[in-house]
């Protein structure tokens, strides 16, 4: 594991999450390999990544309904490795909208406690309380059939939180929404656990959801880890190639090591040299690698400073409402796309020869 | 026609099709009306008439007698087509008890392509003649039979058990060897309105095995449970052929009563018990509907 994949030890309080070494293997397939990860109590987490990528299983093997092939889960500094789901102090919301059909939106909250043998006006009025957090007073009586989406996903949420457990863990809970219902409810997640505090862990394979609710984020994909740090410094500083290539719009561009200056590295992309900071990576002349760089941060046209710009042909502009992506091919099969807000005053012909230019330091180095 | 059609010259022959085809189609939703008044209502009505004639020598007569409910109501007849009754209610839960717990297991753990082969298996049995099946189990369970004797040769009893055949628990036996793929088909269609992500919700609530079967599976279960129940309940009372083989003195069901007075010639007394047998069902059908809604079998998940 490189220094990037183990834990930044910055909480105070004991981690309310922490997995050590854990795998899962199905047969051949490895669903997870050797991941190293620790989430602090009052967290709001975002395990984001392609899907297929482990995510689910990782989630699955905190919340006990998968054992680890090895590893350890701790919850609360507590091994939890052979407790089966109840026994932890997780609650799960399901991804699909898993609620018992044949009993009432109330009933469905008060179910987890009628088993723990919780007195029935107590039920009732944890229930309640639970419905109310979620917004949902006043459907009390109906049906998970007679609900919206959105609502039977409030009711699970409801349903989870009614246990008093402290962390609560998402299994892509807003996948099967609609867009503008998984925005609302984005912020919505994001509020109720700023005012509950417990820890959350979600799911997702939507960029959007988890950068809107994350404090943190952990980028999943292939059975590893690749990266996690806060929202936004994986968004502005990916360290690997991977998280550039999924989260934000970023370009990637594959090149060569020219020379190595200390820490400035000149890279060979597509004939021309373009320079970037080493970020302390162990890189060699000849090397192959890989760049990358945000989208919105590309100009388009005017004299580019040397070792900062790369010349190309226009090909095209692709209108997306807020902004307009303008796709530069540098060369045969290699294009590079420049992101703006404003409409441009003129927009090149395709095939006119344009350069594409960014300020220094915008551009990041990977070696994967 | 066909030539054109060969031909491909459609526009003519088309505006001629339409009607055909519709006169067709309202036949075809005609035909189950046709198929069910014709080997349903109609046997059922006449079985009603014909428990009301006279009886004569060899036949029957038209006319209007209840001798023959009479017959039934105040004659042994209807304490064992009572006692019939509370055994195959016997066999019912037998057959639920071991059967319905296969279904459960073959929804929740089998994977989702090998389900209907493994039910396939269950319909093996029936490849095999029923009376052929039935039979076979004399040499199991008589005195001297394949289940006294290992018990014996285990040194477990000394005497051999001799309840096993001839007597209700024969007839149980029978039954349950009989009727339990029904339960098994019925509570593996039963289970498809009981959805799989409930069994992780429970483990997440710390539902334990009783809870879930009572406050989950059975309540979303019931109508497919309920229809697997009465099928096994009504064969237990109807078939003649298990009491007949397997049975004995007092060891009868409502099957084999009907079946005695056809051998007596007492047709209306016959008719008479099956009417009072496809009430009993119809009664116990209807109370099933107002409390389970029946219809949602076929439409599990809805």
């Amino acid at each position: 594991m490189n220094a990037l994949g183990t834990l930044k030890m910055t909480e105070t309080k004991p981690a309310a999450v922490e997995v050590r070494g854990l795998a899962k293997h199905y047969g051949s397939v490895v669903a997870l390999k050797d991941v190293n990860l620790s989430i602090a109590a009052g967290e709001y987490f975002v395990l984001l990544g392609p899907s297929g990528g482990g995510k689910t299983t990782l989630l699955r093997t905190i919340g006990g309904f998968h054992r680890p092939t090895h590893g350890q889960v701790l919850l609360n500094g507590v091994d939890v490795g052979h407790l089966p789901p109840d026994k932890r102090t997780t609650s799960m919301v399901f991804q699909s909208y898993a609620l018992f059909p044949h009993m009432t939106v109330l009933q469905n909250v008060g179910y987890g406690l009628k088993i723990a043998r919780m007195g029935r006006d107590a039920i009732r009025e944890k229930s309640a309380a639970a419905l109310e957090m979620v917004g949902l007073t006043g459907f009390a009586d109906r049906k998970p059939h007679e609900l919206s989406g959105g609502q039977q996903q409030r009711v699970q949420l409801a349903r989870a939180m009614v246990l008093n457990r402290d962390i609560l863990l998402l299994d892509e809970p807003l996948a099967a929404l609609d867009a503008q219902l998984r925005k609302d409810m984005c912020l919505e997640l994001k509020h109720l656990q700023e005012k509950v505090g417990i820890t959350f862990i979600h799911v997702t394979h939507n960029q959007e959801e988890a950068m809107t609710v994350a404090d943190r984020i952990a980028l999943i994909a292939d059975g590893e880890l690749v990266e996690h740090g806060r929202a936004r410094d994986v968004y502005r500083a990916p360290h690997r190639a991977f998280t550039a290539s999924f989260v934000g719009e970023n370009n990637i561009l594959r090149g060569t090591i020219r020379e190595v200056d200390g820490d400035d590295v000149t890279v060979d992309v597509a004939g021309h040299p373009v320079r970037t900071g080493r970020r302390g990576l162990a890189v060699a002349r000849g090397a192959a690698v890989t760049l990358s760089i945000r989208s919105e941060l590309v100009r388009m046209g005017g004299p580019g400073e040397a070792l900062h710009s790369l010349p190309g042909r226009y090909s095209e502009s692709v209108y997306l409402g807020l902004t307009t992506s303008h796709i530069v091919a540098l060369a045969p099969g290699t294009d590079m796309v420049s992101r703006v807000v404003e409409d441009l005053p003129q927009v090149p012909e395709p095939g006119a020869p344009v350069v594409m230019s960014w300020s220094p330091g915008d551009l990041r180095l990977h070696v994967d | 026609m066909t030539v054109r059609n060969i031909e491909g010259v459609a526009p003519v022959a088309a505006p001629l099709r339409e009607p055909m085809r519709e006169k067709l189609a309202r036949w075809v939703f005609a035909l189950p009306l046709a198929f069910m008044l014709l080997f349903f209502a109609l046997p059922m009505a006449l079985t009603f008439v014909f428990s009301v004639f006279e009886r004569t020598m060899f036949w029957m007569e038209p006319g209007f007698t209840l001798f023959s409910y009479e017959n039934f109501f105040f004659s042994a007849r209807l304490e064992n087509f009572l006692s019939s009754m509370y055994y195959s209610g016997i066999a019912v839960i037998v057959c639920f008890v071991l059967g319905f717990p296969i279904a459960v297991f073959l929804r929740k753990s089998v994977p989702q392509v090998a389900q209907h082969r493994v039910v396939l298996l269950f319909i093996l049995p029936f490849m095999v003649s029923e009376i052929i099946r039935v039979f076979a189990l004399r040499p199991v369970l008589q005195r001297n039979g394949l289940v006294n004797t290992t018990l014996q040769n285990l040194g477990l009893i000394d005497e051999p058990i001799t309840a096993l055949l001839y007597t209700h628990t024969g007839v149980i036996i029978g039954e349950v060897m009989s009727f339990l793929p029904f339960i098994i088909f019925s509570g593996f269609l039963a289970m498809e309105a009981v959805p799989k992500y409930i069994f992780e919700v429970c483990d997440d609530l710390g539902a334990g095995p009783v809870r879930r079967f009572l406050d989950v599976i059975l309540p979303l279960a019931a109508p497919g449970i309920f229809a697997g129940c009465t099928f096994i309940f009504v064969n237990g009372l109807g078939v003649a052929l298990l009491p007949n083989i397997l049975g004995g003195a007092g060891a009868v069901n409502a099957g084999l009563i009907a079946t005695q007075a056809i051998a007596a010639l007492d047709f209306p007394l016959a008719m008479a018990v099956s009417a009072i047998m496809m009430t009993t069902l119809m009664a116990l059908l209807y109370i099933g509907h107002r409390l389970f809604d029946l219809t949602k079998i076929l439409s599990p998940i809805n």
